[in-house]
């Protein structure tokens, strides 16, 4: 069972990048190496994971999904959504985006079972952000939403996937 | 009858902040339509204090969509304020690289943005009116698309050696040679690509064809013309001259990039914040020129590769010699570029040179300020910086390609509102989805570059004369 978490997002924009943060969370508790690098795409072998982080989603991605039986996507949202860390289950619909080259993840998935014919498990966990500016920081309101957030998805993972604990050392290859 | 107003906020499928205002007289037709945008100019005070030579890391945080643009852009200013030429195998990696962007960046438009009004049609299903719409009606195509895009940004992970903000391009040059099995696997994609694009050539044409009535009240006005060329007034994308024409074809200046300041100025409107880039001797709104696609077909005679400049000839038979001057031929002309960009991907990794590892010119003659110019592939992107004796930047002036085509995309805006929206009262959502269209030709990039959940909701708004709502449409 493979799984991959994709963070996506500007962490050249504050608060749009929180993903970045929760993901090197995420990392961290699995005992994996982190580093500033904005470029993340680590697999770790021994749980059958892989982490990405982009900034956006592009078509492209719905043809390498084919791969995976569940996705975690990591978003995250303005005031429009009222929880502080929202999750919920994605299937596929496409959605008219309001933004060129940009799609959300419902519509990712409909692309990729147009491709495919095989949508994977996927839920999408967003941060509400409070800051948008050109600057790397998160805003502290955020920054404290992180831990939280990852821990969310590791208990879905762990919970719900019976993925490996995070007390474990063996792992890990990077590619 | 009370004179109303129509909002579109935001647009769809344009990158960025932006608003469509479509009032209507007393008497309910149009009277004027705006094209808003809700730019945020921060950056360039952003840059102030920053290294030169970190620029070409900084600037592509401008935009998620086209760093490399950016990148590039950076690197030449760079060469220049420093007084680094590149070496000539440095000046082809940027441009190889440059080539994957355009790649990438075009065929995305077509096939997924712009392609599902023309191939489904304005008027078709909303819900279907999209790329998946796009996949059931013509599945082998699209899925080619999705791959045609894959080429474009691997050749850009190739290079840059990263996905995200390439770190690539230093001023005097490059920081990493092409090794023939990289050179291999790109190789590899070449025929694919060009057969793709082809076959949307072949798509367009006939859809140009079978819809010449909307084509020809579709956005059609008369502008002057902006971008770089080559000798013989080639089209160039990667450095050149700046040349601009006339909403006649004639020539009207031909200068180094350089000495953009004397050639343009912007001018300011009350209505919108992004400025409107206007040929200074010509005045405001007099001098207002196009770029992009169009615009650098119009600009140009004559294409570098055999295939693309087969194509610039058909394309310049459109309007029997004349610029072409229809909106919707911006996706022609994007396609012809895909082509050109293809073809000289072969080109450029065929060159002798480009295995070389005389990649970087480390000699340095500083000067107060320096000018990078590129085609992006949405424009003309200038990038001007100025520095002190630390070499920090002191001043920053960025001319972004969307800019340059304000003026015209407000024009479209208005002329396909007036000919398309009858009256306030019969409002459909494919005349609005026309008016979109108008921008989306446009291809425009607005700099906003964030995308939190729940930032956009889609959302049109009549509003009387006393700008009380009088009526709102919202879609998903």
């Amino acid at each position: 069972m493979k799984t991959l978490i994709y963070g996506y997002g500007n962490p050249d924009r504050q608060d749009d990048g929180v993903a970045w943060h929760v993901l090197h969370e995420i990392m961290k508790h699995y005992g994996l190496p982190v580093s500033d690098d904005l470029d993340v795409d680590f697999h770790d072998e021994e749980r059958q994971m892989v982490y990405d982080f982009q900034l956006q989603l592009t078509p492209e991605i719905a043809d390498d999904l084919d791969v995976y039986d569940r996705v975690c996507f990591i978003d995250a949202h303005t005031g429009a959504v009222p929880e502080e860390i929202h999750l919920e289950k994605v299937t596929a619909n496409f959605q008219k985006s309001p933004l060129t080259h940009h799609l959300t993840a419902a519509s990712l998935l409909s692309i990729a079972d147009t491709l495919h014919h095989k949508v994977p498990e996927t839920i999408l966990v967003s941060v509400r952000g409070y800051e948008f500016g050109f600057a790397q920081s998160l805003s502290a309101a955020t920054s404290s939403l992180t831990r939280q957030a990852a821990d969310i998805i590791i208990k879905w993972l762990e919970e719900e996937h019976c993925i490996k604990s995070g007390d474990t050392n063996g792992f890990t290859n990077k590619t | 009858m009370v004179a109303q107003k129509i909002t579109i906020e935001p647009v769809t499928r344009i990158e960025g902040h932006a608003k469509v205002t479509i009032r209507m007289n007393a008497g309910g037709k149009v009277d004027h339509a705006y094209l808003h945008v809700n730019e945020f100019r921060g950056f360039e005070k952003f840059c102030e204090g920053r290294m030169v030579f970190e620029m070409p890391l900084i600037t592509p945080r401008i935009c998620g969509i086209c760093p490399v643009s950016h990148h590039l852009a950076a690197a030449k200013a760079g060469d220049d304020i420093l007084g680094a030429p590149p070496p000539r195998p440095a000046n082809l990696l940027r441009e190889l690289m440059h080539m994957g962007q355009i790649v990438q960046s075009h065929g995305m438009h077509f096939f997924e943005l712009a392609g599902p009004d023309l191939l489904l049609g304005f008027d078709s299903d909303p819900a279907l009116r999209n790329v998946v719409g796009l996949l059931q009606a013509n599945p082998d195509l699209t899925v080619k698309a999705v791959q045609l895009r894959k080429w474009g940004q691997e050749i850009i992970r190739i290079l840059g050696g990263r996905r995200i903000h390439p770190n690539f391009a230093v001023p005097g040059g490059v920081n990493k040679a092409l090794t023939q099995d990289e050179r291999d696997t790109i190789l590899a994609g070449y025929d694919d690509a060009l057969a793709t694009t082809m076959a949307a050539i072949g798509i367009m044409q006939g859809w140009a064809e079978a819809n010449m009535e909307d084509i020809k009240k579709f956005g059609v006005f008369s502008t002057g013309y902006l971008g770089l060329v080559k000798g013989g007034n080639t089209l160039e994308l990667y450095d050149g001259d700046i040349r601009l024409t006339s909403s006649t074809g004639k020539e009207l200046e031909k200068f180094d990039p350089r000495n953009y300041l004397d050639y343009i100025s912007e001018h300011v409107e009350n209505w919108s914040y992004l400025k409107f880039p206007y040929y200074k001797k010509l005045g405001y709104p007099g001098g207002v020129y196009r770029v992009g696609p169009l615009g650098r077909l119009n600009n140009s005679d004559r294409m570098a590769t055999p295939l693309a400049d087969a194509e610039l000839k058909k394309f310049k038979q459109l309007n029997d010699g004349k610029p072409v001057e229809n909106t919707l031929h911006y996706h022609t002309a994007r396609l012809i570029e895909t082509v050109y960009a293809i073809e000289n991907v072969k080109v450029l990794l065929q060159d002798a040179d480009i295995l070389s590892n005389d990649i970087l010119n480390t000699c340095r003659d500083p000067k107060p300020s320096g000018v990078g110019v590129i085609e992006a592939p949405r424009g003309t992107l200038i990038h001007h910086y100025w520095m002190n004796q630390n070499q920090q930047i002191e001043r920053v002036n960025l001319i972004v390609s969307t800019g340059h085509n304000n003026w015209a995309m407000s024009e479209a805006v208005d002329s396909v509102a007036k000919t398309y929206i009858p009256d306030a009262e019969h409002v459909t959502e494919g005349m609005l989805n026309r008016v979109e269209a108008a921008i989306r030709a446009h291809d425009p990039c607005l700099s906003c570059s964030t995308h939190a959940v729940g930032q956009m909701p889609i959302i049109l708004e009549v509003r009387d004369s006393t700008d009380q709502l009088v009526k709102t449409i919202t879609r998903d």
